[in-house]
């Protein structure tokens, strides 16, 4: 056979077209910026070449002596380290706490309300993650660090301690509330699946109640909560806007703050270098969990249908446990809702006297906001319809391109499943989650920011975020796209094939028909998430494309509360009611694309 | 008209050989099944025919026409091979109601209207299904899905139709029934049946030819009644038949022409063969026993011992202890059996079948105790 029959039949079949294409682009968009980054933490940077005494571009090692052996590495790297490993982990351990009890209450007890409260329990993981930690922030802040007390103090009197309101304490109990209702996804699904024989087997032999949770139950679920803590851990690495809000007042550090000072100041080359380390890492614990995976295959009955299995009555602890579930999920979800209008209203920051409240803030006219530099009020504001209208085309944008790109991309690794073309798509449509996004960003900027072949310099435009947008949101497109593609039998596909039905037409009135739920989500993922991004555009964004997340850091740093407050407001309210809109559209929802 | 014929098709994935230098005819209006153990190649075959796979080598033509050459560089795209395929999970499209299912396919050919609608009645009531025209896959039995999938496949009027196991999925009952059903559209619709299973039974009911494949490699492609009777080799014979095949190992002396005497430490037989054995002069040999040919007979000179005894009212499958040898044997008839009881046998009809030492046919004849 010679080469060009042989690639001629491989272009025949569409799934190979794509798969070709998508290397190309993909690793001109994934490997080049790692293969620069590498290249960026041996070479010498504008920023550091006066202090390094050596020309721009040459080769060096010292980025690398600085951050790993250097009598400062400690404060540049390994505190940061700690720190971040400290937050994850506590993050986790809350994650798990919290939603794992809760998937029990849901599943496995006649505990009340329990449709209601599962709906509830979804919404801290919708709203941004930093949502949380600026209702913490509004309510526990204090004096001690200068600025104005909080909600709480106002009502109480009492000024929390700086350990309570600030630093790793609140940094991991945030960013695990925040991650719970993905614990309780994970865990709940392997609860509900989980055939309930084991159990009832267990009963039969006159096994106590308590036993059976710790020997049985717990051992099954065992390998979703090693799935779940590792998934929660790297997300909280890479988590930069709580560490912001609740750490930096206290000059706590973790390695994406640090990440964001290095890249941002006078030493990019180190900050590279602790981006390297940090995609090592994750890289790492992505293996670690595709290795627990491998081994939850084995337990085969966890794939047993489930029959109903007696609930544990909760007898008199009923109701209590109920309200106690409700009151605290209401706190969780709806009081930051509360605390983010109540911040937005008052006049004089700590003061929350019906007196002080004022509605300027979002109805005033620039010369009443005289004390926030004559801005006028958010729903007067230009600059706020502009960023909201560039967050929501640049949303739009993401998440056709990601969505649609991750279908292509699902449905070829599917179907061309086995060969090591399809595993390499697969690889490079999943690394970009590696990536700290502060990293990649600061990659693309100075990949792009000069022409490089056809495309022209991209800085400060609107398509280099919808670049950086649709490559990081990719995986979770594509993840949602082989699941789909997953679920549909490739004979589906080929009785059309027999009846001389085209690609395109097989796609549109076949393949996307009947997964149509599953392909939504994978647009839905990369919307939300392009949304509430703040991390990822910080870097990118000019004062012209703005967006909502960016405005919102831009007057918190100036101290503009009640429009950061009420900005807040208005994002996590875009999300919430999109979310539902697709939801009740499409039936297609956010947990469906996790993966649970 | 439609034939098929492969030509030393090979297919490879990475270094496992699927099916190694395949060479057939099916010819026009056969009723052909692939027949093999689990693994054995004989899907892959039906894709290559398909082209849903593409051969590693080797020519495959339909009706004249060349569809696939590995030397010439040809592979036509199965929608162009005028065929029909079935599939094992029939794979119909769950958003489209069964009308919607038949229909497809003809719209997108162009039909007109009316035709479509004449055609797709004409299959609704060929398949006995239309009252469900309106109803969506899942609301149907795994039986009526499987009339409909079937419908859907015939709608464009395939000369060739290859089915991919297609009853596996049904129970024992409509498995049955739609054999039948089968039959009967093969009769109505004069075209070209290929067939896949592991079920040798079906094979057998169903087929004109049987195309009997182990580990990629053709073991014999004949009628069933000459697989049964003739197997070309000890594995075609341990594979078709239920109860299967007795086997013995014998040490052949020649006695004439025709005559063989077999021993072994239990028994010590004359085998008369039905035509010259040329071959076989001595040594080790097997002789194929079907269970039939292993008779209870009150004078038979052969004792042995009922080790299991299965009634199925019909029949009864007998298994019989001979020192250290056990023998299946059919009884016709209400019958049972004492385990541990002393039953005489015999060896009858002319059927027994004669493996050389490397397990190929070499002739059949008859038996007796020497």
């Amino acid at each position: 056979m010679t080469v060009q029959y042989r690639l001629k039949s491989f272009f025949r079949k569409p799934h190979n077209i794509i798969l070709f294409v998508l290397v190309l682009i993909l690793s001109y968009l994934t490997l080049v910026p790692l293969l620069t980054m590498i290249i960026d933490t041996v070479t010498v940077h504008t920023a550091e070449a006066r202090r390094l005494k050596l020309p721009v571009g040459t080769v060096t090692l010292s980025h690398w002596a600085k951050v790993l052996f250097d009598p400062a590495s400690v404060s540049i790297f390994y505190k940061p380290l700690l720190n971040s490993l400290i937050t994850s982990l506590g993050a986790c351990a809350i994650a798990l706490g919290f939603g794992g009890t809760f998937a029990w209450l849901v599943t496995r007890t006649n505990m009340k309300y329990k449709s209601l409260l599962s709906s509830l329990c979804i919404f801290p993981y919708i709203m941004p993650s930093w949502t949380l930690a600026l209702a913490w922030y509004n309510i526990f802040k204090n004096s001690v660090v200068g600025g104005t007390p909080g909600i709480f103090t106002a009502l109480t009197g009492i000024q929390a301690p700086n350990w309570f309101a600030y630093g790793p304490f609140p940094i991991a109990l945030v960013t695990g509330l925040h991650y719970a209702p993905f614990a309780y996804i994970m865990i709940g699904g392997i609860l509900r699946n989980m055939d309930a024989n084991l159990e009832e087997a267990a009963m039969m032999l006159n096994t106590p109640r308590s036993r059976i949770i710790t020997k049985i139950t717990i051992p099954i679920v065992i390998p979703a909560v090693l799935s779940t803590f590792l998934l929660v851990f790297s997300s909280a690495m890479s988590s930069f806007a709580v560490p912001t809000f609740l750490g930096l007042p206290v000059r706590y550090q973790v390695l994406t703050t640090q990440l964001y000072r290095t890249m941002n100041g006078l030493n990019p080359g180190q900050g590279y270098s602790i981006a390297m380390i940090m995609i090592l890492l994750g890289v790492s614990i992505l293996a670690m969990n595709q290795k627990i995976i491998g081994l939850r295959k084995n337990y085969t009955t966890v794939t047993g249908k489930s029959s109903n299995i007696a609930l544990v009555n909760l007898k008199k602890a009923r109701t209590p446990v109920s309200i106690i579930v409700a009151v605290f999920l209401f706190s969780v979800s709806l009081l930051p809702l509360i605390s983010f209008a109540l911040e937005s209203i008052i006049l004089r920051p700590g003061d929350y006297s019906p007196s002080n409240i004022t509605l300027q803030f979002w109805i005033g006219s620039a010369a009443d906001n005289t004390m926030a530099n004559s801005e006028p009020g958010l729903l007067l504001n230009p600059t706020l319809y502009r960023s909201l209208w560039n967050s929501i085309k640049l949303s739009l944008a993401c998440s056709l391109c990601a969505g649609t790109v991750g279908f292509l991309a699902g449905y070829a690794i599917v179907r061309g499943r086995g060969k090591k073309l399809s595993d390499f798509v697969n690889n490079l449509a999943f690394f970009p989650y590696l990536m700290p996004s502060m990293a990649f960003s600061a990659i693309y900027l100075s990949m792009f920011s000069i022409q490089r072949g056809p495309i022209p310099a991209l800085y400060g435009t609107f398509a280099i975020l919808v670049l950086a947008g649709t490559v990081k949101y990719l995986p979770f497109a594509s993840r949602s796209g082989i699941n789909a593609m997953f679920q549909l039998s490739k004979e589906i596909e080929e009785a059309g094939v027999i009846m001389g039905i085209g690609w395109w037409k097989r796609m549109t009135r076949l393949v996307i028909p009947i997964q149509k739920s599953s392909f939504i989500s994978g647009y839905l993922l990369p919307f939300t998430s392009c949304m509430r991004e703040l991390s990822l555009f910080i870097l990118l964004v000019t004062p012209a494309n703005r967006v909502l997340t960016t405005l919102l850091f831009y007057y918190n740093e100036k101290g503009w509360n009640q429009y950061s407050n009420g900005i807040n407001l208005l994002i996590v309210l875009i999300v919430i009611l999109f979310n539902f809109f697709v939801n009740k559209v499409s039936g297609a929802s956010i947990d469906k694309g996790i993966g649970g | 008209m439609p034939e098929i014929v492969l030509k030393n098709v090979t297919k490879k994935f990475g270094s496992f050989v699927a099916v190694d230098h395949l060479n057939m005819t099916i010819s026009d209006g056969d009723f052909i099944t692939l027949l093999g153990p689990s693994g054995c190649g004989k899907t892959t075959t039906l894709r290559m025919i398909a082209g849903l796979e593409t051969p590693t080598e080797g020519e495959i033509l339909i009706d004249g026409t060349v569809v696939f050459s590995s030397d010439k560089q040809i592979d036509i795209s199965p929608s162009k091979r005028n065929i029909g395929f079935l599939f094992q999970n029939y794979a119909l499209w769950p958003h489209m109601t069964v009308w919607k299912n038949i229909s497809f396919g003809l719209e997108n050919l162009k039909w007109s209207k009316e035709q479509i609608k004449e055609r797709v009645e004409e299959l609704l009531d060929m398949l006995k299904i239309r009252e469900f025209a309106a109803r969506y896959p899942a609301e149907l039995s795994g039986g009526q899905q499987q009339r409909v999938a079937i419908a859907r496949t015939l709608a464009t009027n395939p000369q060739i139709l290859l089915m991919d196991e297609p009853l596996s999925n049904l129970d024992a009952k409509l498995r049955m029934e739609m054999r039948t059903e089968l039959k009967r559209l093969h009769k109505e619709t004069k075209a070209t049946f290929v067939y896949v299973t592991h079920d040798q039974l079906e094979a057998m009911t169903l087929a004109t030819k049987i195309c009997l494949l182990d580990k990629g490699l053709l073991q014999q492609y004949q009628s069933p009644l000459t697989i049964y009777g003739k197997p070309a080799n000890l594995f075609v014979a341990d594979f078709v038949g239920s109860p299967t095949m007795n086997f013995i190992r014998c040490e052949a002396k020649s006695v004439d022409k025709h005559t063989l005497k077999l021993s072994n430490q239990v028994l010590c037989l004359h085998f008369s063969a039905s035509s010259d054995l040329t071959g076989v002069t001595g040594g080790p040999v097997t002789l194929g026993i079907r269970p039939e040919s292993v008779t209870l007979s009150e004078d038979g000179k052969l004792k042995t011992v009922v080790y299991s005894s299965l009634p199925s009212g019909m029949e009864t499958i007998l298994r019989l202890q001979i020192g250290d040898l056990l023998l299946n044997s059919v009884v016709f008839g209400s019958l049972d059996f004492p385990v541990g009881s002393e039953l005489n046998i015999s060896f009858s009809g002319q059927s027994v079948v004669l493996f050389d030492q490397e397990g190929t046919f070499v002739t059949t004849g008859s038996l007796a105790l020497a």
